[in-house]
């Protein structure tokens, strides 16, 4: 069976202003993506989630350097330039920006920015375009008549929903989506998130969700990915993340999270992430890991099977010494995030 | 969000009182100078006494300063602006047909400086980061960097043997039709307003180069690259619609450096605009064509700087 | 692919960590004017000129008062730069010029930046009437035209250089203030000025050591810019018959070229040669001073449209860093 999106062994470096060493952003990452599937990249700010994404949609920055392969419906997309990249974008796949960014020009109305998408992009005259800009706000949650307002008067949380309805101008087939409610007031977050999961239901769209928020990852997506250091160190199925984190930075990043259902207090990592201009010998976890040994200080993990569907990088996957559900976090108690029993 | 008429009063409102300031300073200045008040204003070489007497009497030379402040404003506003000391006629007369002639030059010169300051400044941001980066602002800095007057001489002695370098028009045509007048002075225009442009352009390529590089980091502009349109299509309805606007400002906010430079540029020229006259003035001492020219050039600065305040302020939505 | 030398890192502009680190914004200036290239020519050649001008009597082959030769002789071995119209030597005339000009530059930017500072500081720092009062002052002063000023100041004082050197100094602060003043009332928000006024500290101790150290960045990139209008003023004032007529300035020199026939005679070596020096300073401190201030706001963002793009390059040998290795991207 085709999948809809495949990378493969995506590697990005970003050279360095005065000429150091580049930066190794990203290292090796592999993941496909399904029609209709939610797959989320999760992990902390820096780990090259927002990269990875950026690279599957042809937008790096013209100090990057890639390899690897990236396929869509077939055919490979990375490294096109400009006019070969032309037809897949907004029409096949499209992309949700950070809802801190400015995604609409400041000096056009919305409606006219998303009637000049569907003209220009989806073809369609004139006329139509409008009305179709009309009906893509209404399907968002956007009163029809605020068409003809500028960006700036819109509150955040209606920007990102008409961020959302500039997504689907064109019909694509997949969404990329980058921290859309990272800058959203909590109740607005789970609106727009609830809009997006309802209409790529709905509508039959492939979803990438790249967040550092790991409830709502698991939450929305059927699959997931954690990266670190710029590679996927665990992967499997919400479930199986969520009963059952294989790697050990997994648990880490659930115990860091405040839960309110139970009254464990949130267990900072301690440490930082690895600067990502030199390399590191062995894991690169291992200097803020609790359960390293000697075999982590100088043989770097490959991902490896922990059960069907999951996978982890980690020596102590080798060695068999997780995979049991309840993985006990420090601290002792076992962790299962909290009013959920394992389902999606 | 107070309404868009409002904002419109209160600029027309600081503008007007600006130019009150700028006309008691003009006052005050010219009051200053050597010799009695009283004997100043009035003092026209070789007038009559009927002339003198009627200058004194419409300025209040007999009369305490503040009076005289008031008489001064009076007349102004009935466009009355005394007598030249050199020329023995109005004011106002004289400084109009300079006028008449100031203008074209400078407009000519913002124009073309405008023009291949925007276009200049777009290369130079195209072309970031790469070799060829220095070719568009090198030669912007370079040209800002030069004194007027030198590069008008410059211009004459690389260009003298084949444009003309004085006057308004060619002054031995005999009889000449309406087309063969004004393609003389057109003639006669070019290398003063060239000097003008190139002088001006230089800022511009640097204006517009930051604001659209400025632009260009902008998100939307990566948006718009996501959703596919072509690369000229996001330059121009994106990044140069908003890179625009700080150039509105700018060419305003350059009238006071245009005023300099036409003064500097008609002297070189000896083109008979309002320049030369202010420069004549200075050296014959006619203290009322110099008071009455820079009423004109600071009037002209003010008027400039709320045209662009409200353009700018009709084309960003996000002024309220 | 080479396994990739291990380095400091480097930020933008060629500065390395340790310069990221160093402590007082100064130490930074001065490292921005070494590490930046523009910058740096731009210092060499202002340091060059004022050299030159400071010895201008030991390097200077002929008097400036006497005349040396025909007017207008062409330039040659014994004259590099010719003669003007009265004969004296164009290049010793260029080096004393130079000196002037420098000074009146220097004066005037003297008064005009510590003004300038000053006002600006109190302004942003005090806030509330005392600002508005303050920048009032400065409109009006922005109102005031230079060339009635210099010339009423001409007719009533005489037009010496300590005049020029007030009047341009007197009207060229408000830029100053208007952009110092910007940056204090954002500093003034920052946690560490809010910090010494609770421990106690005067409002006199915080200017000096906190915001003046902060501000003295922007306060270098302005005064250099400064120098550069005061020397343009002044080549502006001289061309006008408003300059200190007992002196030779880079200016004057420009008006006697003008007045005199140098263009009738095509005798390009009187006139070339001061109006280039100018353009050299002014160009010399511009590059100073966007070089400073490319360094403090470096532009971080690259453009998302330019004539670059992204490069595919072949695959690196698998080595420590890239673990996907074997079997990955297993589907559920």
């Amino acid at each position: 069976m085709a999948h809809l999106l495949e990378v493969e062994d995506l590697e990005v470096f970003f050279e360095t202003p005065g000429g150091g060493p580049d930066v190794h952003a990203v290292r090796g990452v592999s993941f496909t993506l399904d029609q209709r599937e939610k797959v989320g990249l999760v992990g902390e700010s820096g780990c090259g989630k927002t990269t990875t994404l950026l690279a599957v949609a042809g937008l790096l920055a013209p100090t990057a350097k890639i390899s690897g392969r990236v396929v869509l419906n077939g055919q490979e997309i990375l490294g096109l330039g400009d006019r070969a990249m032309r037809p897949h974008r907004w029409t096949e796949m499209s992309m949700i920006f950070q809802g801190s960014m400015n995604a609409f020009s400041p000096v056009t109305t919305v409606g006219r920015q998303l009637a000049d998408a569907i003209q220009v992009r989806g073809g369609q005259p004139k006329a139509k375009a409008r009305a179709r800009a009309r009906e893509l706000l209404s399907l968002v949650g956007i009163p029809a008549e605020r068409a003809s307002s500028f960006p700036h008067q819109l509150s955040g949380g209606m920007r990102q929903r008409a961020t959302i309805a500039l997504s689907l101008a064109c019909e694509p087939k997949i969404v990329l989506a980058d921290e859309p409610t990272t800058a959203l007031d909590v109740m607005v977050q789970a609106q727009v998130m609830e809009l997006l999961d309802r209409l790529c239901d709905e509508l039959g769209l492939a979803l990438l969700l790249v967040s550092h928020d790991l409830m709502l990852v698991t939450e929305m997506c059927e699959r997931l990915h954690v990266m670190y250091a710029g590679e996927i160190v665990e992967s499997g199925s919400d479930d199986q993340i969520v009963g059952a984190p294989a790697h050990p930075y997994t648990s880490r990043l659930f115990a860091a999270t405040a839960d309110l259902s139970t009254s464990a207090a949130p267990v900072a990592i301690p440490g930082a992430p690895p600067r990502l201009d030199h390399p590191v010998a062995g894991c690169s976890f291992r200097s803020r890991c609790d359960k390293a040994f000697d075999r982590c200080e100088h043989e770097a993990p490959v991902l490896l099977p922990v059960r069907p569907g999951q996978e982890a990088a980690c020596h102590l996957v080798e060695d068999h010494d997780v995979g049991e559900p309840g993985l006990a976090v420090p601290g002792g108690s076992e962790f299962i995030p909290g009013g959920r029993d394992g389902s999606a | 969000m107070r309404s868009k008429g409002d904002y419109i009063l209160r600029r027309i409102a600081s503008a007007v009182g600006t130019l009150f300031v700028a006309v008691s300073m003009n006052f005050l200045l010219f009051r200053i100078l050597p010799g009695s008040a009283a004997v100043s204003m009035a003092h026209v070489p070789g007038a009559g006494p009927g002339l003198r007497e009627a200058l004194t009497r419409e300025f209040g030379l007999n009369h305490p300063l503040y009076v005289q402040y008031v008489l001064y404003l009076w007349q102004l506003v009935h466009l009355n602006l005394a007598v030249s000391f050199y020329y023995h006629q109005p004011v106002l007369g004289l400084l109009i047909s300079d006028l008449g002639n100031t203008i074209p030059l400078v407009v000519l010169g913002t124009v073309f400086s405008v023009v291949f300051g925007v276009l200049t400044g777009i290369v130079g941001a195209w072309l970031r980061g790469s070799a060829l980066e220095h070719l568009s602002v090198v030669p912007a800095l370079a040209f800002y960097a030069t004194p007027v007057q030198w590069l008008g001489l410059m211009l004459i002695l690389l260009f003298g043997s084949v444009l003309p370098t004085s006057g308004r028009s060619d002054p031995f045509l005999f009889n000449p039709s309406f087309a063969q007048e004004s393609l003389s002075v057109l003639n006669h225009l070019i290398l003063p307003s060239l000097t003008l442009g190139l002088v001006l352009y230089g800022q511009y390529t640097l204006i517009v180069r930051s604001a659209m590089l400025e632009t260009l980091c902008e998100d939307y502009v990566l948006t718009a690259k996501a959703v596919g349109y072509s690369k000229p299509r996001i330059l121009r309805v994106y990044a140069l619609r908003n890179g625009i606007l700080p150039v509105i400002s700018v060419i305003a906010l350059s009238a006071g450096f245009v005023v300099g430079g036409a003064i500097l540029v008609e002297t070189v020229f000896n083109y008979p605009g309002v320049g030369l006259a202010v420069y004549n003035a200075i050296l014959n001492r006619d203290y009322p064509m110099l008071q009455g020219a820079f009423l004109i050039l600071t009037v002209s600065v003010v008027l400039c700087n709320l045209v662009a305040d409200l353009i700018y302020f009709r084309l960003d939505p996000r002024i309220s | 692919m080479a396994a990739p030398q291990i380095r400091e890192l480097p930020s933008a502009e060629g500065l390395t960590s340790e310069d990221a680190a160093a402590s007082s914004p100064m130490a930074k200036v001065w490292r921005a004017m070494w590490g930046n290239k523009t910058a740096f020519v731009g210092l060499v050649v202002l340091v060059v000129l004022i050299v030159l001008s400071v010895f201008a009597p030991l390097i200077a082959p002929y008097p400036i008062n006497q005349q040396v030769g025909q007017p207008f002789t062409p330039p040659s071995v014994h004259h590099l730069l010719g003669l003007d119209d009265a004969g004296y030597d164009v290049f010793s005339l260029l080096l004393y010029g130079l000196r002037i000009s420098l000074l009146v530059g220097f004066s005037a930017t003297i008064i005009a930046s510590a003004l300038g500072t000053l006002i600006g500081i109190i302004a942003g720092y005090r806030g509330g009437i005392i600002d508005n009062l303050l920048m009032r002052l400065t409109d009006y002063f922005l109102v005031i035209p230079l060339l009635p000023l210099m010339i009423v100041v001409a007719d009533l004082w005489g037009a010496t250089l300590f005049h020029i050197i007030a009047v341009i100094g007197l009207l060229s602060w408000t830029m100053t203030a208007i952009v110092i003043r910007a940056q204090v009332r954002s500093l003034r928000e920052y946690m560490f000025i809010r910090r010494a006024r609770a421990t106690g500290a005067s409002h006199t101790r915080i200017i000096i050591q906190h915001i003046l150290p902060q501000v003295m960045p922007l306060v270098v990139a302005n005064t250099v810019l400064n120098i550069s209008y005061a020397v343009f003023t002044e080549t502006a004032l001289a061309f006008l018959g408003i300059g200190d007529p007992s002196q030779v300035s880079l200016g004057t020199m420009i008006e006697f070229g003008f007045q005199r026939g140098a263009i009738t005679d095509g005798a390009w070596w009187a006139i070339v040669p001061p109006g280039l020096l100018v353009t050299v300073i002014v160009l010399a401190c511009s590059l100073i001073g966007r070089g400073i201030e490319t360094t403090f706001n470096p532009r971080l963002n690259l453009a998302h449209l330019s004539m670059r793009r992204a490069r595919l390059i072949p695959r690196p040998p698998a080595s420590q860093n890239s673990r996907a290795g074997g079997a990955n991207g297993t589907s559920a």
